[in-house]
């Protein structure tokens, strides 16, 4: 296979080593060099856009149903907003708009919270009216439609064009990243994280950061640390191109669906089926049936187009479905941006708090909630607007 | 011309809003054929003409009775249809979008999703992504009048699932009831074994024993095999999952289109799909016709000129420099210039990777072949190696290589000169096989030019993804499984 064998034109130090090439990597990479950080290194043992970074709904929202997440997220997309400014490369970030949807009266109360919630945190959201449904969902089942959250600040990004741009930006600003280059080992020192091993090569490490995405716990194992979660496979599908039906981004939170009508006109997203959490890049058969069986009832317009693509990609969940963001308690060192599954939105705004830290060793008030012992100290973050199975 | 349809009942349907005649239940592509019509589609950003090629599905989308995206090829004509071109504005007949092909090819590298003139944020974003959407959506959505009931799957257990109903899996089907096992055969024609019939090959007749399900696409194969999808052609038709202890693949081969300009122009066929329309409904690829080949061309000619084609030429692929012909073939260069209407390809010859792929591969960052052969076998012309593609040593930057997503040599070669060899990457930077096809023949063309490049063998690159279910199944369809395929816990 092209798998390149370890790159001979490895450094052999750096200030920083991130462990992972997809967005989360790459943002912490790019805003850790707007802290001026020049000698960066990330590693990624797959292929650019290989990750989960490259297989996701794309779907980019600053509020959700309790204030600790809503804070992260909202810095997120308000960075979302500049980032093609800040990058020098086109995101293709678009404020079309991502709408919250409840189909049961529980679910709807909960919304009517969440909006409370962003009221205070000063996001950006209101209720459509049942009335007003027609105009903003044209296509959409009424029926079907208990309350709609809308958050107009919410969109999407092509991945393809978010990735590239971060590359650019990071390679730019002297950010030097390997593809196809497996981190192999940790060395610790003196109780701190002090290299990482690319087979024999050794990187001398100012400090480490792991963001492997669905490997993560792989990667802790090597590190000889522990963190929470476990890994799964999502899936996702796409339809086949038609002219513009939806317009804002989806979330469904009872069907556990999300989607949108990318650029190219195809329907992309997916659903949360309730199987056994596994590591695979192979698509089973029930997400594309109940992901099928959710647009069909939603926008019953789509039953003859057909499914163009389904295809899969694996993330490490926390026991909370938050991220575990921070120094790792048991390690000096070694950062973690892990326990992702709003990692794409999530990944600027993280990004810069990490770098942050790293670089200037001020922990934001924004990640505290999110570092990586709050399980041990009993203090997980409850949050009720993800679409997410419950495993 | 000897035709069977002859004696059909004409009917009276709409292309573009004008009338034409049509025999009742041949495809509207042979129907538009026979009228002279070649072009059906255009290329998704360049505009280029495309028609019925048997290699790329985006030559035969159009939209009928308000219905997008619908394979004309497949699809039979009936009384009072509307048929429309998609991708056109305002309108077929006066089709400003025709412009686009004005564009250098350059000008849409990297696609026009993420092409550099694209503006950054802000409202002029917003006014391009919405003509952007517009573009690339080719067709305006369902009429929502259109049926949109649930379409209820069904779930089946077979000993043996054959796919593909030529001489191959006759056999393989016919052995395998002998031994007792319950086998179902799965094609996609609507009748077993077109290919071969259109070649005169004696077919042993298909065991009674044996379930036939016609008109159905194979084309998902879940847990490493065990479990396979197939979708009716017809929309009215629920799928059926087939729970299976082994496959055989007995799907043949198709013919790779030569890597010359000119290839994806109307006029130009793959060598199956032109003699199976010329066996069934009497329609000659056209009425001069050069046959190139690496190797078969002079039977497939032979075969043609049977059913009244007229042949101009038959040579070898390698020796076929370029097509020529703005909106349908008109001549071809083979060192002297052969005037012709049509041209057909007999090689090189590969099978079809994605159910293969589907099976046989793994991974956690990404999915390769595992070489484990589990319950899948291949039978027949499928076993046989692919041939090597011809790459012209001065290959030329206009050669489409991805018709449906205007991805050129050009814009491949730009990108592997930069040092960018990586095949899944390739994919991503330049949409080359993201469209109706998912990447059979494109990847396999794709990967010969990178493989010439770079003075590597084809079979050192990782191929991209092979994924189901390539536009087989519609949502109603897919939505009829959920209740019949429960999570594998
Ligand atoms: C189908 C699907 C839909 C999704 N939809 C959304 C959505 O709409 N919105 C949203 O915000 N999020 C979504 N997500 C989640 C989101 O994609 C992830 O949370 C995010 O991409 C995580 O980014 P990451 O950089 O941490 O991980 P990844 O992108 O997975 O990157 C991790 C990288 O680590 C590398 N790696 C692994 N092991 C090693 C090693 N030993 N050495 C070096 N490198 C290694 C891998 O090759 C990989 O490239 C979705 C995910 C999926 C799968």
């Amino acid at each position: 296979m092209n798998a390149r064998p370890v790159n001979v034109s490895l450094p052999k130090k750096a200030s920083v080593v991130i462990v992972g090439g997809g967005i989360q990597g790459l943002c912490c990479a790019f805003y850790l060099t707007t802290f001026g950080l020049r000698d960066v290194v990330v590693l990624d043992a797959g292929y650019w856009q290989g990750g989960a970074s490259g297989r996701n709904g794309t779907l980019i929202r600053p509020g959700f149903g309790g204030p600790e997440w809503t804070e992260l997220f909202k810095l997120s997309c308000d960075e979302w907003s500049q980032l093609s400014r800040k990058l020098g490369e086109n995101v293709m970030f678009t404020k079309r708009g991502y709408s919250m949807i409840a189909e049961r009266a529980e679910t709807a109360a909960m919304l009517g919270r969440a909006a409370g919630v962003h009221r205070d945190l000063g996001v950006h959201s209101y209720f459509v009216p049942q009335a007003d449904l027609p105009h903003h969902l044209p296509a959409i089942n009424h029926r079907r439609v208990a309350a709609t959250l809308h958050l107009p600040d919410g969109g999407v990004a092509p991945h393809h064009a978010a990735m590239k741009g971060l590359r650019a930006a990071c390679e730019r600003n002297g950010v030097q990243v390997f593809y196809r280059t497996a981190v192999t080992a940790f060395e610790r020192t003196g109780g701190r994280a002090s290299a990482v091993y690319a087979g024999e090569h050794r990187i001398d490490a100012g400090s480490v950061v792991i963001a492997g995405g669905g490997h993560n716990l792989k990667l802790a194992d090597l590190a000889g640390i522990r963190l929470d979660g476990y890994s799964m496979r999502i899936e996702a599908m796409a339809l086949e191109p038609i002219r513009p039906l939806i317009k804002p981004a989806l979330a469904l939170i009872d069907s556990l669906a999300y989607f949108h009508q990318t650029s190219r006109g195809e329907v992309v997203g997916g659903t949360e089926v309730p199987e056994r959490p596994r590591m695979s890049l192979s698509t089973d058969l029930p997400v594309m049936a109940a992901t099928a069986k959710v647009y069909l009832e939603m926008f019953p317009q789509l039953a003859e187009v057909r499914v163009l693509r389904h295809w899969a990609g694996m993330i490490h969940v926390s026991s909370d479905f938050g991220p575990l963001l921070g120094e790792h308690p048991d390690l000096k060192d070694l950062w973690v941006s892990a326990g992702w599954s709003y990692g794409f939105a999530g990944a600027p705004g993280a990004g810069l708090l990490l770098a942050k830290a790293i670089a200037t060793g001020e922990v934001d008030r924004r990640m505290q909630p999110f570092a990586v012992d709050r399980f041990d100290r009993g203090k997980p973050v409850a949050e009720a607007g993800i679409v997410l199975a419950k495993n | 011309m000897p035709s069977r349809s002859d004696d059909r009942q004409m009917v009276e349907f709409h292309w573009n809003g004008h009338p034409l005649l049509g025999r009742l239940g041949e495809p509207i592509a042979v129907a538009l054929r026979r009228q002279g019509i070649g072009v059906i589609a255009r290329s998704r950003k360049l505009h280029r003409p495309l028609g019925q090629s048997g290699s790329y599905i985006a030559g035969v989308l159009a939209r009928v009775d308000g219905r997008p995206n619908v394979r004309l090829d497949l699809e039979p004509v009936g009384q009072g249809m509307r048929v429309e071109a998609q991708n056109v504005w305002p309108s077929a007949r006066f089709d400003l979008l025709k412009a686009a092909q004005l564009l250098p090819a350059k000008a849409i590298y990297g696609g026009f999703e993420h092409a550099d003139w694209t503006p950054q944020g802000g409202r002029g974003y917003h006014l391009w992504e919405r003509l952007m959407a517009h573009l690339a959506g080719m067709s305006p959505p369902p009429l929502p009048s259109l049926p949109s009931e649930i379409r209820p799957g069904r779930r089946v257990q077979y000993d043996t699932v054959v796919v593909g109903g030529g001489p191959a899996g006759r056999h393989a089907a016919n052995e395998a009831a002998a031994h007792g096992r319950k086998v179902a055969v799965v094609t996609r024609g609507h009748i077993c074994g077109r290919y071969a019939a259109a070649c005169g090959v004696e077919q042993e007749a298909i065991d009674d024993r044996v379930a036939v399900f016609t008109g159905m696409e194979l084309f998902g194969s879940y847990r490493q095999g065990a479990l396979l999808v197939g979708a009716p052609h017809r929309y009215d038709q629920g799928a059926v999952a087939f729970d299976t202890q082994e496959i055989v693949l007995a799907t043949g081969r198709r013919s790779i289109p030569p890597l010359v300009p000119g290839s994806h122009v109307p006029g130009v066929m793959e060598a199956q799909a032109a003699l199976v329309m010329a066996h069934e409904h009497g329609v000659a690829p056209g009425t001069a016709v050069a046959v190139v080949g690496s190797g078969a061309q002079a039977a497939i000619a032979t075969r043609l000129t049977a059913f009244g084609a007229n042949i101009v030429h038959v040579g070898d692929v390698a020796d076929l420099t370029r097509i020529n012909g703005r909106v349908h073939v008109n001549s071809i260069d083979v060192g002297a210039t052969v005037i012709c209407d049509a041209v057909v390809h007999a090689g090189p010859w590969h099978r079809d990777p994605n159910l293969i792929f589907q099976t046989q591969s793994d991974g956690l960052l990404q999915l390769v072949s595992t070489g484990a052969s589990g319950n899948l076998r291949v039978a027949g012309a499928a076993e046989e190696a692919d041939e090597d593609v011809v790459v012209p040593a001065n290959l030329s930057d206009d050669v489409l290589i991805c018709p449906c997503m205007d991805v050129t040599a050009g814009e491949l070669l730009m990108h592997i000169d930069a040092g960018e060899t990586d095949p899944e990457v390739l994919k991503r930077l330049t949409s080359c096989g993201m469209g109706p096809c998912q990447g059979f023949p494109c990847w396999d063309s794709m990967i010969a030019v990178l493989a010439s490049r770079t003075g590597q063998h084809p079979a050192e690159f990782a191929r991209p993804s092979h994924r189901a279910p390539r536009r087989a199944i519609t949502v109603a369809q897919a939505a009829g499984l959920h209740d019949v395929v429960g999570p594998d816990r």
